[in-house]
């Protein structure tokens, strides 16, 4: 971030500005246009989500307000029920137009969270060993229980209940995850694991030149728009590093290139996954 | 290779010719013949992910199990076969997982110039793959032998753009969902 | 958990997503302002012109509550020229006809000026690009944008010209021209997208990449799973090939040599 971009922050502060608002929904709906379009869970954006839910709720009860301020009207006599009508002819109409945009938001929000638990069950193991990678101690404390006598399915999901951070998780999606895995682990223990041969037990085996942890693939190729003046699609090599530039998108163009490729520009906005 | 994918498993599956160089004592069972030997120049088809693990002494320079071959599915018959003209080529009767195993085959052989046919061959027959899938009336004449012989990767593209041009035609009317 | 759909918006999500491009309405009735999750909505006072969103445009349209005014370029002569540039133009002859330029990007008209991207910060502080469905391309009046701007398909032109055409058709004017129009263009453009299969594996390499500019959402839709399935699989059968130019590039670089790598990139920029 450059010094123009810190000052501009601090002038456009958090706020329940009208424009926050729609800047909030455009963000939003950016990001689940972008959770669909590639394989890999998108870092969550815990303060945009937030302020989302926040919106959310306090639509909800306003709803509610408004539904009963017309349930509370006067006794229907004849006389009464026009004077309501015509003290507030548009209320059915307000409400059904609240209605309808809280359920489009409501929408997006359950389809981005039911996209990433889907990408997170099926990639549970590579994510909890991406979690629990970022604290060193642990896994090799973990390591340690592995050498006991009776190894087990669930020996080899790894523990994450002392990671400082979630990336690119929420925090509820990580507990999920974990359960998740430790309940199909304990499963399979029950049901078929537990007859194997105990060298055969683990879910993170490596024999024979195959990982049993499979990750998203970052290599395929996505649909994006650039918005920035010009951004070159880099080349990654093995391990993610940068190695080289490869062609440069202009500003409007829409490209069909890797995701690997754009990846660094998305997070910094320069382009849009479409 | 993808430990739970079920395409990756079958391509492994897939048999290719392999020469013994050594005696091997009670291998016989690979030829049909329990409790005999395998004598050296022994030609047996075997499955890939064998073949692969009983070469690897080739490849780590001490003395090798098997030779490899080329599988009679990327012979030097089919690849001219497929430069001639890769739409009349009925792959799946060569291989249901004719992409994977060429994938896998130039893993462990260095081959040039099978990469560019079977880049060439697979341009060329989605451009088919599409125009069939996009085609609301359904396959006739000359495409139902062509959507017959697509392996299992071409058919998943026919999935593909026959699924998302059905989705479109649904969304705007055209269609009725089913 | 189970989620049916495959990667990248389908058809349906699509349409969803052309439903929060603005458009200009004439309202029947008056309407106080309201406060959506959206954005903030503007009080209706008839006959003032306003801005809303599609989805609520038609939700007042289909209650004869307001009329929606065609989108500028959603009228018989843009989109004949359009056609016209789409299907006689040498220029693009293989490529979409120019989409409406982005904030801050120069015009087709002032070509060889040098765009410059105008962010927004959003509350967090981070860079905000505008982008369809949230630019003003499909109001009456397309504000912002000069009038010598030729004529042009938004983002969501599919989407829009179909669900005008359905719910508003007697907003618009001459509708079964515009209706055979549309159905010309989706036709010239389709031809020209599936033309393209034979350059697609510049994407299929690292750092290259297939040009779309000027692509519609539901295009893009429609072709996304045979494109995807295309370059990933060219890209699955050239990986050795990939992996022998890696190597190739890293000895050069150890040994310092000449790194002849950005020339080849070069050659990998292909347009439709």
């Amino acid at each position: 971030m450059d010094i123009d971009d810190i000052l501009a922050s601090v002038d456009h502060g958090p706020g329940a500005s009208p424009e926050s608002t729609s800047l909030d929904h455009q963000s939003l709906t950016r990001f689940w246009v972008s959770e669909r379009a590639v394989s890999e869970v998108l870092p969550w954006p815990t303060a945009l989500m937030d302020r989302m839910m926040d919106r959310v709720r306090m639509q909800i009860e306003s709803i509610e307000d408004i539904a009963a301020s017309s349930a509370d009207a006067p006794p229907p006599t004849t006389h009464n029920q026009n004077a309501n009508a015509n003290h507030n002819p548009n209320l059915n109409l307000r409400l059904s137009i609240l209605q309808t945009d809280l359920a489009r938001t409501q929408y997006i929000i359950r389809s981005l969270l039911r996209t990433r638990l889907a990408k997170l069950t099926k990639y549970s193991m590579h994510y909890l060993v991406k979690l629990s990678s970022t604290n060193q101690i642990l896994s090799q404390s973990q390591s340690q229980s592995q050498s006991q006598s009776q190894p087990t399915p669930e020996d080899s999901v790894p523990d994450i209940s002392a990671i400082a951070s979630f990336d690119p998780l929420s925090e509820s999606e990580a507990s999920f995850v974990h359960a998740h895995q430790k309940l199909l682990a304990s499963h399979y223990s029950g049901s078929f694991m537990g007859a194997f041969p105990r060298q055969l037990r683990r879910l993170d085996d490596n024999a024979g030149g195959t990982s049993m942890i499979q990750g998203p693939e970052t290599r395929e190729v996505v649909f994006v728009r650039c918005l920035g003046a010009a951004v070159p699609v880099l080349v990654v090599g093995e391990g993610d590093q940068e190695e080289d530039i490869g062609v440069t998108m202009r500003m409007g163009d829409v490209w069909v290139v890797r995701w690997e490729g754009v990846k660094a520009a998305w997070l910094k906005g320069e382009v849009e996954l479409l | 290779m993808s430990y739970y994918d079920i395409d990756s498993i079958l391509t492994d599956a897939q048999k290719l010719p392999c020469t013994f160089e050594l005696e091997v004592p009670g291998l016989g069972i690979l030829e049909g013949n329990p409790g005999e030997d395998i004598k050296p120049g022994t030609r047996i088809d075997l499955p890939l992910w064998l073949g692969e693990m009983l070469s690897i002494g080739a490849r780590l320079g001490t003395s090798r199990l098997v030779t490899l071959d080329m599988p009679s599915a990327l012979s030097e018959r089919v690849m001219n076969a497929l430069k001639a003209d890769p739409r009349t080529v009925d792959l799946r009767s060569l291989a249901p997982h004719f992409y994977s195993l060429g994938e896998r085959i130039l893993e462990l052989f260095e081959e040039e110039e099978l990469v560019d046919v079977l880049m060439e061959t697979f341009k060329k027959r989605a451009a088919e793959v599409s125009d069939q899938a996009h085609n609301p009336r359904g396959a006739v004449g000359d495409g139902v032998d062509f959507l017959r012989g697509l392996d299992e990767t071409e058919r998943q593209l026919f999935r593909a753009a026959h699924d998302r041009a059905k989705e479109m035609r649904v969304w705007s009317g055209e269609a009725k969902r089913k | 958990m189970a989620f049916p759909l495959p990667r990248g918006i389908t058809p349906s999500e699509i349409g969803f997503l052309a439903e929060m491009e603005m458009v200009t309405v004439v309202p029947r009735q008056r309407l106080e302002g309201l406060e959506l999750l959206g954005g903030p909505i503007e009080p209706l006072v008839p006959p003032r012109r306003a801005s809303l969103p599609l989805w609520l445009a038609l939700l007042l349209k289909r209650q004869r509550r307001a009329n929606i005014m065609p989108p500028s370029w959603l009228h018989p002569e843009p989109l004949n020229l359009i056609l016209e540039v789409e299907s006689q133009h040498p220029d693009y002859r293989d490529a979409f006809s120019p989409p409406p330029p982005l904030p801050g990007q120069p015009s087709i008209r002032d070509d060889g000026l040098a765009p410059t991207a105008r962010p927004q910060y959003t509350p967090d502080g981070n860079r905000y690009y505008a982008s369809p469905p949230f630019l003003p391309q499909n109001t009456a009046q397309t504000e912002g944008f000069s009038s010598r701007d030729p004529p042009a398909l938004p983002f969501h032109w599919v989407e829009m010209g179909n669900m005008l055409l359905e719910s508003a058709s007697d907003d618009l004017v001459e509708p079964d021209q515009i209706r055979r129009l549309l159905k010309d263009l989706r036709e010239v453009r389709l031809a020209k997208m599936r033309a393209g299969t034979d350059v697609l594996d510049a994407a299929a390499t690292g750092g290259g990449g297939v040009a779309l500019t000027g692509v519609g959402a539901m295009e893009v839709g429609e072709e996304r799973g045979f494109l995807t399935g295309v370059v990933d699989n060219l890209r699955k059968i050239g990986a050795s090939k990939e992996q022998a130019r890696r190597e190739q590039m890293a000895e050069q670089r150890a040994n310092g040599g000449y790194d002849g790598a950005q020339d080849e990139e070069e050659e990998d920029y292909m347009e439709f």
